[in-house]
């Protein structure tokens, strides 16, 4: 293609014209894009953080049942909408792929470890709770007096609570432990 | 324009929790990233394309009322300054200034040329390998046109980075500044707070417990685009020497044959 002087000046007056005036392009709606807010639509629910006893207040939003936010609830009397580093990355429970979803189990003896479904692992730790209970469960004891009383107690199970758990959990923990008869009944804080 | 808004981030209050690094990374979908292990509990060293909000930790022997080793936290942000070195650099006109005060960057106009990389004097803006565009903290663009503070201001459980009217911060942050003169801080003072101090006065200002280069920071930052003109009168002043040495270079050769 052969471009005369005539077409080079046309030209590239037309372009440096055009240069000009793109700076004067307008933003505006692009510059609106940038503060649409990604909560606005989603639905709030009021949470408990599930990590330490204190139990500070947080909002989960949810979009198209997703969560896209978890951040601190200003209405918590103690904490006014504040999180730890801990709690403010909440939302990592829900949606970092990097969580393992299945259970690793070695069993007695076994040099390897090998994945199970969570389900299996559920089933697992029920089974052996009820078979332990069966088993080791002392129903009636001597006392130093040498009568037989009803003891209902459990000495083969332990368990361990933990200072991440709050109120309501530590009530259900306690129940569970009680009904099974379990009498080592500790805490983590107390270790 | 409406009042302008800024940040006030009192380093004697902060405790080094780092949930506003943790908040703004998760208000913004900011990826993981590799630690540094710095020796410190500082991670990462800079700011990166990830890292928006870094809390600095540093050792600073004689700082202490009593003179001895103190433990300086600052949680270090994108200052949004009134006179900003990004966006006078910024060819594109990706960066611009909100109605509020605050500095951002359109990520769809950003072209990746990085100037305002080089321009920064904080070391501020970061480029985004993966998207090809300069990133920085945007002062949570979204929340605040929405009634929301930023995410890191809203997370912190001490108050330390506090949220509001610039006029109004800086009235509360220069009565602490007096508060803590009367407790044995005597190196106490503002950084940025000054609207008639370097950069037009910083929209993220800080209360500092010791002097500014203390806590990393330039005394009196400067931006490269003012050494424009006096860079330019040099350049062209060399370029005539060495134009005049050559054609004299020149004169004395021819010179010499003819002799």
């Amino acid at each position: 293609m052969s471009l005369s002087r005539r077409d080079f000046l046309k030209f590239g007056t037309a372009s440096a014209a055009g240069v000009a005036a793109g700076t004067g392009v307008d933003w505006t709606p692009v510059e609106a894009a940038t503060t649409a807010l990604k909560i606005k639509e989603a639905k709030a629910v009021a949470s408990v953080c599930p990590y330490c006893a204190v139990g500070c207040g947080q909002l989960i939003f949810a979009k198209d049942g997703k969560i896209i936010d978890i951040e601190g609830h200003p209405d918590t009397p103690h904490t006014l909408g504040r999180l730890c580093p801990k709690g403010a990355a909440t939302i990592q429970l829900s949606n970092n792929p990097l969580r393992p979803t299945k259970a690793l189990y070695r069993a007695p003896g076994a040099e390897k470890w090998e994945e199970k479904p969570l389900e299996w692992m559920y089933e697992q730790i029920a089974k052996r709770y009820y078979d332990t209970r069966e088993k080791y469960f002392i129903e009636k004891e001597k006392n130093k007096d040498g009568q037989e009383v009803v003891v209902n107690r459990l000495e083969a199970i332990g368990s361990l609570g933990s200072a991440c758990i709050d109120n309501e959990e530590c009530y259900l923990l306690s129940k569970l432990n009680r009904t099974l008869g379990i009498v080592y009944h500790e805490h983590q804080a107390r270790v | 324009m409406a009042r302008t808004l800024a940040m006030f981030t009192d380093t004697s209050l902060c405790i080094g929790c780092r949930a506003c690094q943790v908040a703004c990374k998760q208000w913004n979908e900011l990826g993981p990233e590799v630690p540094d292990w710095t020796g410190s509990y500082q991670n990462h060293t800079h700011f990166t394309d990830k890292t928006f909000r870094l809390v600095r930790f540093f050792e600073a022997p004689g700082a202490a009322p009593n003179g001895d080793l103190a433990w300086l936290l600052m949680s270090d942000v994108c200052k949004h300054c009134a006179d900003a070195g990004c966006l006078n650099a910024c060819p594109t006109g990706a960066i611009y200034r909100t109605e509020h005060g605050t500095v951002n960057i359109n990520q769809d106009v950003c072209n990746g040329c990085r100037y305002c990389v080089s321009a920064c004097p904080f070391g501020v803006v970061s480029f985004n390998e993966q998207t090809g565009t300069a990133t920085k903290c945007t002062f949570c663009n979204d929340r605040i046109h929405n009634g929301l503070g930023p995410a890191c201001a809203k997370a912190c459980p001490t108050e330390s980075i506090q949220f509001g009217f610039r006029d109004d911060l800086v009235v509360k942050a220069q009565k602490r500044v007096e508060t803590l003169k009367g407790m044995g801080f005597k190196e106490a003072q503002l950084y940025g707070a000054d609207s008639k101090g370097f950069l037009g006065g910083l929209n993220a200002f800080f209360l500092l417990l010791g002097k500014p280069e203390t806590y990393g920071l330039p005394v009196n930052p400067k931006l490269p685009q003012k050494n424009i003109f006096v860079d330019s009168l040099l350049s062209i002043g060399s370029a005539v020497l060495v134009g005049v040495g050559a054609l004299m270079a020149f004169r004395s050769r021819g010179d010499g044959k003819e002799g």
